[in-house]
């Protein structure tokens, strides 16, 4: 066991802290904003630009599609200095986190040439069509229908809670090729560029931070054979992958250990600070977020030993989801009726934290997976 | 980074173990809670193996001396391991035989094995203290908690060097951590076991979703004090690593006690049942160091540079 990151690791992180360091040096923290605010998304797409330029947008991706190469602890580091920082890279995160690792590792040559170049200059976002009306959490209900006519595919459907549609240019969407009762077995992976005839995109008014949903509907929507991703009916596979990196791949204990800090700051100001029990609270909270990460470094760990990923990674998702939730709550419990302004150091926090436990898998599924993956007790 | 057990670490426990399961256990420990005793003889073979040095070796360290003080608390070795182990290493002192007692700096309250303790170490305001003790000294207190307790009056402690008390209180948060750690595993691992085995309504008590979630929650508080505890050893104990870690080892004490109990029913309530021996004495943990809110103070000290309240 070690507990310290190699050499060149480390020196990977200072160099990255130094040219955040300069890079955001006009105080960039947005931490009050809510992710996927109009902020965050303009902000980020000129800062991604230059994270491109110095190769840090897609380090670890293979050089033969535009990466560095890394290993997996300097593309986690990358995540974990950007949340401490609150995320300058917007919506980006997940382009480069999985969207474009899973076309490199399910694509054609044709779709790695016309999909990835685009991502790791960052000139694109995506987004992700995963949950319909009729399936959230029960993911392999959905029924958005490709249907195959001749070359092309046609598809049919709704999908819903689909963050930064409104932006997108492309959609990594799941749809039923199978029939229903084939469940699992008969979902696809469509790569679709969102300006395709047919579909259109509804925002949901909302009130986690500013964090806009959508609505995707797709009504007759006619897209060539080269939009699927993989093989046909073999969607699953490549979304338990993917969602493999989702879980973890966003290390928002940083972003919310961030927030616990400008709290800190907040309450020394109003000199709440040395209160026993405002400390307790922030004890707690910080000793949560700390549990976090070292659960996600684990996780890291596997990765970097191209292991299988195991279902360690739902505790580590579940303890994310626990730390997000303790800093939002200390938010409104230390600051009272000041946290209510809108951009207090605890507002963002707090209405994000309602969201913690349902994106990328709820909470209760993690727990589900934890007792039948890890304690192996029995099935209801 | 490396959350992989090394070689050495795995050959070191393997070793542990196997004197472990002929020297505690919970017979064992049944046999010398009756009599209220301190185990001279597990203590004996731990000095003679060469566990009480591992803190200071060359290939081993504070991780593996951490490693061993969970493990032995796991097996319920009735001893004081986090003295022996951590703390009087740390400070450069030499262990003595018997058990040794460490008193925070509101004085001792009633500590384990005080009637048979020889040295007590004092926090002190920065300078930590270290006293000989005698059977005079202490003063039996009838207890539940597994331990056989007493309160001990500690004379004229010697100081040591400046920072020592820093010192103390790092490395005992860490030892208390490691010893919940083992013992909540223990206690852990039987109820799943239990949730497995018992058939209520005509199913396993296990399959019901309302406790299931119950049970991966602590699972995951538990793997958060497993991580942060060795973090903390690596780190060599600095004050915030050893706070974070009790803080978060206390709280997931006191949700893993209530968990593990309501989970097992009245048979866990009974001696007859096992899961008392770690029930009972965790919460002796648990009162150390000014307990849960107090770690959690400490936290905000260390990391805020606040004042302590």
């Amino acid at each position: 066991m070690e507990f310290a990151l190699s050499e060149a690791d480390t020196a990977f992180r200072s160099d990255l802290v130094g040219f955040l360091d300069r890079e955001l040096a006009d105080g960039w923290n947005r931490s009050e904003h809510g992710l996927g605010s109009a902020v965050y998304t303009d902000f980020s797409r000129d800062f991604v630009h230059t994270l491109a330029a110095k190769g840090w947008l897609t380090p670890h991706w293979p050089p033969e599609y535009g990466g560095g190469g890394q290993g997996a602890w300097q593309h986690f580091v990358l995540g974990e200095e950007m949340w401490k920082r609150g995320e300058p890279r917007g919506p980006q995160y997940m382009n480069v986190n999985w969207v474009g690792p899973s076309v490199i590792k399910y694509g054609t040559e044709e779709q790695k040439k016309e999909l990835l170049p685009p991502i790791t200059r960052g000139e694109v976002f995506w987004c992700q069509g995963f949950s319909e009306p009729e399936a959230g959490t029960d993911l392999a209900a959905l029924r958005t229908r490709a249907d195959r006519d001749g070359e092309d595919y046609v598809l049919n459907g709704q999908k819903i809670w689909t963050s930064y549609a409104n932006e997108a240019d492309y959609c990594f969407l799941l749809a039923r090729t199978g029939s229903v009762s084939d469940g699992r077995n008969g979902i696809s992976v469509f790569l679709l560029p969102l300006r395709t005839p047919g579909v259109e995109v509804r925002r949901i008014d909302g009130f986690v931070g500013e964090h806009s949903f959508n609505e995707l509907f797709l009504t007759d929507v006619r897209v060539p054979g080269n939009c699927l991703l993989g093989e046909e009916n073999k969607g699953w596979d490549i979304v338990r992958r993917t969602l493999a990196y989702e879980r973890v791949g966003a290390p928002r204990y940083a972003r919310a250990a961030l927030v616990l800090d400008g709290l800190a700051d907040w309450c020394r100001a109003a000199g709440l600070l040395t209160d026993p029990g405002v400390q307790e609270q922030f004890g707690n909270a910080r000793a949560l977020c700390e549990a976090a990460r070292v659960l996600v470094y684990r996780v890291i760990d596997e990765r970097a030993k191209a292991k299988e990923p195991s279902p360690m990674a739902y505790q580590a998702r579940a303890a994310m989801v626990q730390a997000e939730r303790a800093v939002g709550d200390l938010a409104l419990d230390v600051m009272g009726s000041e946290a209510l302004a809108e951009q207090s150091p605890g507002d963002a926090q707090f209405r994000n934290s309602l969201g913690a436990g349902i994106a990328a898998g709820s909470y209760e599924v993690q727990l589900n997976l934890i007792s039948r993956l890890i304690l192996k007790l029995p099935k209801e | 980074m490396d959350f992989e057990r090394s070689d050495t670490q795995r050959a070191l426990l393997d070793a542990l173990g196997t004197l472990l399961n002929r020297h505690a256990g919970p017979q064992r420990c049944r046999e010398l809670t009756e009599r209220g005793a301190y185990d001279h003889e597990l203590e004996t073979e731990l000095r003679a193996a060469g566990f009480l040095d591992v803190f200071g070796e060359a290939g081993a360290g504070p991780l593996e001396a951490t490693l061993a003080v969970e493990q032995i608390s796991a097996e319920l070795g009735a001893i004081t391991p986090v003295p022996h182990l951590l703390v009087l290493p740390a400070l450069g002192l030499p262990a003595p035989e018997g058990p040794v007692v460490l008193a925070d700096r509101e004085g001792p309250g009633p500590v384990r094995y005080g009637s048979e303790a020889r040295q007590i170490l004092v926090v002190g305001a920065d300078r930590c203290g270290v006293a000989e003790l005698s059977p005079d000294d202490a003063e039996p207190v009838p207890s539940a908690y597994g331990y056989p307790l007493a309160r001990v009056v500690a004379r004229r402690p010697d100081d040591l060097a400046p920072g020592t008390s820093q010192t103390m209180m790092n490395w005992w948060r860490v030892g208390a951590c490691a010893e919940a750690l083992g013992m909540m595993q223990s206690a852990f691992d039987l109820t799943v076991q239990y949730a497995k085995d018992r058939t209520v309504f005509g199913r396993a008590l296990g399959s019901f979703q309302a406790l299931q979630h119950r049970l991966s929650e602590v699972s995951v508080l538990l793997e958060g004090v497993r991580w942060l505890t060795y973090e903390a050893a690596f780190r060599g104990a600095t004050a915030e690593s050893s706070a974070v870690a009790a803080s978060h080892t206390m709280a997931t004490l006191h949700r893993l006690t209530r968990e593990t109990h309501q989970i097992t029913g009245a048979v866990g309530l009974t001696r007859e049942h096992d899961l008392h021996l770690w029930t009972l004495r965790l919460q002796a943990i648990r009162a150390e160091l000014g307990g849960l809110r107090a770690h959690q103070r400490a936290v905000v000290t260390s990391r805020w540079e606040v004042t302590a309240a």
